[in-house]
């Protein structure tokens, strides 16, 4: 059975070794540029020196360019393996078969369909999660610089692309596309829908599920006014203010400034000082004195793989759901 | 002996849409059987459920002594060849037999190269690049290799042109000389099934009509020709009946010779049989129209 699951997989696995070489080449020497740019910036002494003024140059000079692009598109491929390997490989892995009629054939040679859909699942979902985790590795080792110094790796543009979750990310997506194959009976459409469920699953699970999973930790702080990055003041006089946060490493889900007694924050603005008349000086300075606070939400820097771990552990969960269904879909056909 | 397929109050729906209704048979081994029936009489979906490719609603399906489809002992005594012959379309001929050898623990090899060597195919060739008749052919070098107690195959020569269909029907005579195997195919012309078949179960509107030895069917099977209006003789059960101004010609199933003074007895052929059995399952209506 193995054998006829690698014979059937033969060009795929060619597909997806030539991908994964020239990844990790191209990977290869954008990790060789940023480590030399490192050095020659004069920012590898940063932690140890303290004196990090060199660090903007260095990453002026790592952001621009093709280094910056390769950061990009490592990130960008890692994020569409897990689809690719949902419509590609698992949606057609039996709906083929149910379309053509060979499910006809191989269901009648000497080896039960359990066994057959057990060894294919096996197979090609070692595969699935090899594939999206040797390049996760790959692109997370050339993209660690840039990471640590330039980019945030917990904000959601990123998070997908790093570390264990698209290895489950990969596992559900492939199980999915089985699944919807097996239900579906049509290659295409099945693809399609492969896309389109996952899509919604990766999207909830990252703009809304993920800053659930762990507990959030949360604060208030005094507004510190050199912090704000952004006002506005409308017609009536109500008034926003924005600040940043700054804890290194953190992903912020909510951030509001309220009074001093707890509510939101908005105004009335003083005309005299804020809007067209005033000097944004003193606006900032009379904003200041109103004892405003910032309340805020966020997930640490060391929630980081505490979140992989979760967040795997819910693909995992979901990609163990499909496969009993798999299996039991299967059963009810013939028993 | 365990007969080869035995099925008591067999059925199977589809919702509400019966394909196989009530059907009670059982198969004596050794036999190559013809199952006969026009299309969408339920053949697929007998033969179907005979190799555990469908579940039946109703009753029971036993063949060979167990359940079909239910382990991989059961699947490697019985050969199946699917309607249209499904062959994968990427796989080359020997890599067929590769997935023979694999999964199959009696597969044997120098049958499958000997037979494909008289058919004089290229073992490299791709399955999808094969002529109907070859593509048929390999797929039942596939099942005989597999070496089967039972070979089903469901409307083998179908979509073969006649040329393809003699060599079909050769190939698998010279398979159940060599083995001695049990073998149940379908189809839907009697001619296709005459020359093979020893045993011949008529399948019409989802029920069996009748089941049994083509010999024994042909033996209590007489064609009576009499004047119009005489009593039907005793001991028989009219099959078919059909009458002109003065005469009244039956056909009637009849354990004893017929030997009834005013009836002329003659013997059927099969396909006369088979029609008149498969004309007297039609609805009223038809059945006026195809006694013209």
């Amino acid at each position: 059975m193995i054998w006829l699951t690698w014979r059937q997989f033969r060009s795929q696995s060619v597909v997806a070794a030539v991908v994964f070489v020239a990844a990790a080449v191209v990977l290869g020497i954008a990790a060789q540029a940023v480590a030399t740019m490192w050095t020659n910036s004069g920012a590898a002494s940063c932690p140890a020196t303290g004196d990090c003024a060199a660090l903007a140059s260095f990453l002026q000079e790592a952001q621009q360019g093709w280094t910056m692009m390769v950061y990009v598109l490592g990130a960008g491929l890692i994020y569409l393996v897990p689809p690719l390997v949902g419509v590609f490989w698992g949606a057609p892995l039996v709906a083929r078969e149910l379309e053509a009629g060979t499910h006809r054939l191989v269901w009648n040679q000497s080896v039960t369909r359990a066994r057959w859909l057990g060894t294919k699942l096996a197979v090609l979902g070692a595969a699935s999660m090899a594939f999206a985790g040797l390049l996760s590795l790959a692109t997370t080792w050339s993209s660690h610089r840039l990471d640590q110094v330039g980019f945030n790796r917990l904000e959601p543009i990123l998070y997908g692309a790093r570390g264990i979750v698209p290895v489950a990310y990969a596992a559900f997506a492939f199980a999915l596309g089985v699944v919807t194959g097996m239900v579906i009976r049509r290659t295409v459409p099945a693809m399609a829908i492969t896309l389109a469920v996952y899509a919604g699953f990766a999207l909830a699970m990252a703009l809304g599920i993920r800053s659930h999973l762990l507990p959030a930790t949360h604060t208030q702080q005094p507004l510190n006014t050199a912090n704000i990055n952004g006002m506005g003041i409308s017609q009536d006089g109500t008034m926003r203010v924005e600040a940043s946060f700054d804890v290194p490493g953190a992903w912020v889900t909510h951030n509001t400034t309220i009074t001093a007694t707890g509510q939101d924050f908005t105004g009335p603005a003083n005309t005299q000082v804020c809007g067209r008349d005033g000097a944004p000086k003193d606006c900032i300075g009379w904003l200041g004195s109103l004892g405003l606070k910032q309340d805020i939400v966020y997930q640490p820097a060391g929630h980081f793989w505490p979140l992989q771990w979760v967040e795997s552990g819910v693909f995992l969960a979901l990609t163990a759901l499909l496969v009993t269904f798999g299996f039991w879909w299967l059963r009810r056909r013939s028993s | 002996m365990t007969p080869v397929l035995r099925a008591t109050g067999l059925g199977k729906r589809y919702g509400r849409r019966p394909a196989l209704a009530d059907c009670t048979l059982e198969i004596p081994p050794g036999r190559v059987v013809g199952l006969v029936g026009p299309n969408g009489a339920g053949k697929t979906t007998l033969l179907q459920l005979a190799v555990g490719l469908l579940a039946p609603t109703e009753g029971t399906i036993e063949v060979l002594g167990g359940r079909p489809g239910a382990g991989p002992e059961q699947l490697a005594k019985v050969g199946f060849v699917a309607q249209d012959a499904p062959t994968y379309t990427n796989l080359t001929v020997a890599d067929h037999f590769r997935l023979g050898a694999h999964l199959n623990p009696h597969w044997d090899n120098t049958v499958a190269m000997d037979r494909i060597a008289a058919l004089g195919l290229d073992p490299a060739q791709k399955a999808g690049k094969l002529s109907g008749g070859q593509r048929a052919q390999l797929a039942l070098t596939l099942a005989i290799a597999k070496r089967p107690e039972l070979l089903i195959l469901d409307e083998p020569v179908a979509s073969l042109d006649p040329l393809a269909r003699r060599g079909f029907m050769q190939s698998l005579m010279e398979f159940t000389a060599d083995t001695g195997a049990s073998v149940v195919l379908s189809s839907h012309l009697v001619a296709d099934l005459e020359r093979v078949c020893d045993y011949l179960i008529v399948l019409a509107a989802s029920h069996v009509l009748i089941a049994g030895d083509v010999d024994d069917l042909l033996a209590t099977h007489p064609r009576l020709i009499g004047p119009r209006d005489a009593a039907v003789p005793a001991g028989t059960t009219v099959v078919q009946e059909s009458h002109t101004d003065r005469q009244s010609t039956l056909v009637v199933r009849s354990s004893a010779p017929v030997d009834e003074p005013g009836w002329a007895a003659e013997r059927l052929d099969l396909e006369d049989l088979v029609l008149a059995y498969m004309a007297a399952a039609l609805p009223d209506d038809r059945r006026a129209v195809a006694a013209l």
